[in-house]
């Protein structure tokens, strides 16, 4: 132990020690070994409790990667200097490999952290992630669909991969963009343009065979000049699109493979461009006479291919190892060969940003395939408050399917409060039309001309000439979201009745007021057990009545595990997403702050909670709390905000409460 | 005929290019006086299609656009007051029915359904309006003609036709047009050159296949036409095709942004 490590113990990071040494002692020992060399790369007390909180998720969910983890800070000290780039690589390693532990420990013994704290290429990522809902609409506009857009994975060794990838179904970009004098978005649409010529024209997949590396890359230029060619026949601006990326010269590219191969690319785009340069003029004479014969013909383009790449062997030219697509819109045309490429090939095949969602199209509910689990699972993304990001996919949200029987005890009622729901507001609909008003918007013609008939006829007509539009109840759809967690399980202080049996009443009591008035309400309920496995309830939907069997089911559910309060509240977002109402809302019933047995750093589910009610409001859902801890001031308004959660101290209040609150919601 | 009527006549031929055997089954429906709806997107030619049958049939074209607003009165007619005392005037239906002419109701799912059952009985063997408040029953004129059209794609499930109403009319789907033929008709109608026309019917057929991602419908022929005109008038393609097709089609911005991309995949970078 060293003077410094001494100097940065303190109470807080000896409290965050102590819970590993609990949880692994292992991972506990491997860090306190390694920590003299460590210790150097720390500031202060704050930062070696950071970097034991990240250990302890780590531990958490899998003991062996925190000892990969701690060994591999052990070997190499100076990762512990960037608190962000470290966690960012574990958060990583941890959701992408979480069902293959070689994969995780391979991540956590070789990974490379660094590639994790590039500011460019965080940047670039985020800025691409942004654009990714445009790109794919205007990929879809070339007739497919069904792709998405990812990232490719960081080299071992921290180089970045430079070009676009093409794979099935999935259209993989480099974290980090060169070409930085250009606007990225046009050459994002050059790409996309470029991938979509590709894939609608090239032949994919066919073997590499024996090819020799020179052949491979000029057959793929060639290629590439063929594909934009027939794309240009219908998209004819395309062309100036790409032509703004043909940048080579003879004095800016010069003489070597990519140099020259740059050049050919230029002067097959681009008819105006002149090069004396013998070899690229004979590509160009080649290249013209095949496709004056017809671009459908790949064999022939194959063969001319094959000619230049003899030449170009013949100058004793040959592609270096780190060639780089040339112009930078281009893609690396790993789509065009099969398995026994020449090209190294992406081992990564899982994807890595998930595009799920979970309710959006497609990829609606996962199903174990055994026939033993069919519960549906939903992904949903955690809020990493550290480093003001998404972790895309890191919950797991599993529907419980509920058993559907009868004969449960029905739930006592301990007193009986009348509700009335009043406030609802209304709103105008013109489809409703109220006449013979005294007094109103518009005068009804019929009636009137009804009037003067009368008055002539000297009888005496009523009078009632106005007409105006109706209104119709807004209509309204609650998801009432009860936490089961196992501290439920308690009294609530100062009284002989459960906090759960608390609960189940003020469901009862609001669900019946709801139905009475024809508004859409279900009654929800979860409990977490890790990331992996927040379950969830659905105790009474919202197409089904409130009837002894869903009675049944709420007098049945029984609370255990804990609370993990972000994924519920997503969950329930997504479900209300789908209902057609004026209002909606998740009124959450909890008796607790969120927590969860993986997670032990102390914001991090508060700040998870604060960002799903905060995007649930701008999906126009709102969230409202009703909470039985009477300290729960700190947090509930951290998460729900200044007015968005009440306090009921106790049991006996608790329905009332709660009916009041939502009374007022609703009339908002 | 009516004289009411003589200024509803088309007299010079609408222009309309037909793509299948359209004009074909709307005569044979016509001459055997069968009801028809006419369904298909906004802005692929419904209205058109029924201008250039009336100016082939030679009817007279009483056209009603319909709203929420709209009462059975403003349909069939109502009691009007005058000097010496009320007086009865029809309703644009009144007048197809009583003198011949053929009754076009656009956008028929916009009215209250209790509306549109005043047509029942002229759609059925009968053919009779009968008019309650005037206590007439008005046997349908031999020339009348009764066509409905309305757009199945946006409309939510509320406004819909009552099975009742559906179960009396024949039906004709609309559909954008071949891509061949819709170059054809923008180019006649806007005036511009049939190459700059092939252009703008491909981003509208790239358009078309964000139908689902968030777009109700493509963009339609009619927006070509609207942005092929400016284009004559001497407006960059880029700026007429934002004007009359992208901006007003969507306000999302992801969707707005795939749509500039297929603008330029056409005409090129923005200079």
């Amino acid at each position: 132990m060293n003077a410094h490590f001494e100097a940065i113990q303190g109470p807080v990071s000896a409290r965050k020690l102590g819970m590993l040494r609990d949880i692994d002692d292992c991972a506990y020992d491997a860090l306190i070994r390694a920590m003299p060399l460590i210790s150097d790369y720390l500031k202060n007390e704050i930062d070696l409790a950071d970097l034991a909180g990240l250990l302890l998720q780590i531990a958490s969910e899998k003991p062996e990667a925190a000892r990969a983890f701690a060994d591999r800070i052990g070997n190499d000290p100076s990762l512990a200097g960037d608190y962000p780039g470290l966690r960012r690589w574990a958060v990583h390693g941890l959701q992408k490999h979480r069902n293959d532990i070689e994969c995780m420990l391979h991540h956590f013994e070789w990974g490379s952290p660094q590639a994790y704290s590039d500011e460019q290429a965080l940047h670039d990522t985020e800025e691409l992630l942004r654009e990714r809902g445009a790109l794919l609409h205007y990929l879809a506009g070339f007739g497919f669909a069904e792709f998405s857009i990812d990232l490719h994975e960081p080299d071992t060794d921290g180089r970045q991969t430079r070009a676009v990838t093409i794979d099935d179904g999935v259209i993989r970009y480099p974290r980090r963009f060169h070409g930085d004098t250009t606007d990225r978005a046009l050459l994002r649409r050059a790409n996309i343009a470029h991938v979509a010529a590709h894939l609608r024209y090239s032949p994919l997949r066919r073997p590499a065979g024996n090819r020799r590396p020179s052949l491979v890359a000029m057959t793929a230029l060639i290629e590439d000049a063929r594909v934009e060619r027939l794309m240009v026949r219908d998209y004819p601006g395309l062309k100036a699109l790409w032509g703004g990326f043909h940048t080579a010269t003879r004095e800016v590219s010069g003489f070597d493979f990519a140099g020259l191969s740059a050049r050919l690319a230029r002067a097959l785009h681009d008819d105006t461009y002149i090069d004396t340069n013998p070899w690229v003029g004979k590509g160009r004479e080649l290249f013209e006479e095949a496709a004056s014969k017809g671009l459908d013909d790949v064999n022939a383009f194959d063969r001319l291919a094959r000619t230049l790449a003899i030449n170009l062997g013949k100058m004793r030219l040959e592609p270096s190892a780190d060639r780089q697509p040339e112009p930078i819109y281009r893609d690396d045309n790993a789509i065009l060969w099969g398995p026994d490429t020449a090209l190294p090939e992406d081992a990564e095949r899982h994807s890595e940003i998930e595009i799920v969602d979970a309710l959006q199209d497609g990829e609606k509910a996962e199903r174990d395939v055994e026939g033993i689990d069919v519960r549906h699972r939903y992904r949903y993304p955690e809020w990493d408050h550290r480093l003001s990001e998404l972790r895309e996919g890191w919950a797991t949200v599993v529907e419980e399917e509920l058993p559907r029987r009868k004969t449960w005890p029905s739930l006592q009622r301990l007193t009986q409060p009348k509700i009335i729901l009043s406030a609802s507001a209304r709103v105008p609909d013109r489809a409703i039309r109220l006449t013979r008003l005294t007094e109103g918007d518009e005068i009804d013609l019929n009636v009137v001309v009804e009037n003067v008939v009368q008055q002539r006829a000297r009888l005496s007509p009523d009078g009632r000439i106005f007409c105006r539009h109706g209104r119709r109840r807004r209509s309204t759809s609650v998801v009432l979201l009860m936490d089961f967690s196992i501290s439920t399980e308690r009294f609530v202080p100062g009284s002989f009745t459960k906090v759960i049996d608390v609960e189940k009443q003020a469901a009862l009591v609001i669900a019946e007021a709801m139905e009475a008035q024809h508004d859409r309400i279900a009654i929800h309920g979860f409990s977490s057990n890790g990331r992996h496995e927040v379950n969830y309830r659905r105790i009474k939907d919202f197409d089904e009545p409130f009837g002894e069997e869903a009675r049944s089911r709420l007098a049945a559910s029984a609370s255990r595990h804990s609370t993990r309060m972000g994924a519920a509240i997503r969950h329930a977002t997504a479900l209300l997403e789908a209902e057609a109402a004026d209002h909606k809302v998740v009124l959450l019933l909890t008796d607790g702050e969120p927590s969860d047995i993986d997670v032990a750093e102390d914001d991090y589910l508060v700040e998870d909670a604060r960002e799903a009610v905060v995007s649930a409001l701008s999906k126009r859902v709102r969230t409202f709390c009703v909470t039985l801890d009477r300290r729960a001031d700190h947090y509930a308004r951290r998460i729900f905000g200044q007015r968005n959660f009440l306090i009921a101290e106790r049991a006996s209040t608790f329905a009332n409460h709660t009916n009041r609150t939502l009374t007022r919601l609703l009339a908002l | 005929m009516h004289e009411k009527l003589q200024s509803l006549i088309i007299e010079d031929e609408p222009y309309y290019r037909s793509s299948g055997n359209e004009v074909a089954l709307f005569s044979a429906a016509m001459k055997r006086k069968l009801p028809m709806i006419l369904k298909g997107p906004t802005g692929c030619g419904k209205t058109r299609f029924v201008e250039h049958m009336a100016w082939r049939l030679k009817l007279p074209l009483i056209t009603m656009a319909c709203n929420e607003d709209m009462t059975a009165s403003d349909l069939v007619g109502r009691w009007l007051l005058d000097a010496e005392g009320t007086q009865w005037h029809d309703g644009p239906l009144t007048t197809a029915v009583r003198y011949g002419g053929l009754c076009y109701l656009d956008e028929v799912v916009e009215a209250r359904q209790d509306t549109t059952v005043v047509i029942h009985p002229l759609t059925d063997d009968r053919r009779i309006l009968p008019l309650d408040k005037r206590g007439e029953v008005v046997k349908a004129h031999p020339d009348f003609r009764l066509v409905v059209s309305y757009n199945p794609g946006y409309q939510s499930a509320a406004k819909d036709m009552k099975q009742s109403t559906r179960q009396r009319f024949g039906a004709i789907d609309f559909d954008f047009l071949p891509q061949a033929v819709e170059v054809e008709v923008v180019a006649h109608e806007s005036g511009v050159t049939p190459e700059i026309a092939t252009r703008l019917v491909s981003v509208a057929t790239q358009s078309r296949a964000l139908r689902g991602r968030g777009l109700d419908e493509g963009i339609s022929t009619r927006m070509l036409v609207h942005s092929g005109s400016l284009i004559s008038e001497g407006i960059s393609p880029h700026d007429a095709c934002a004007l009359a097709m992208t901006a007003p089609l969507t306000d999302d911005p992801d969707l707005q942004a795939a749509m500039s991309g297929f603008v330029e995949a056409q005409f090129g970078p923005r200079p």
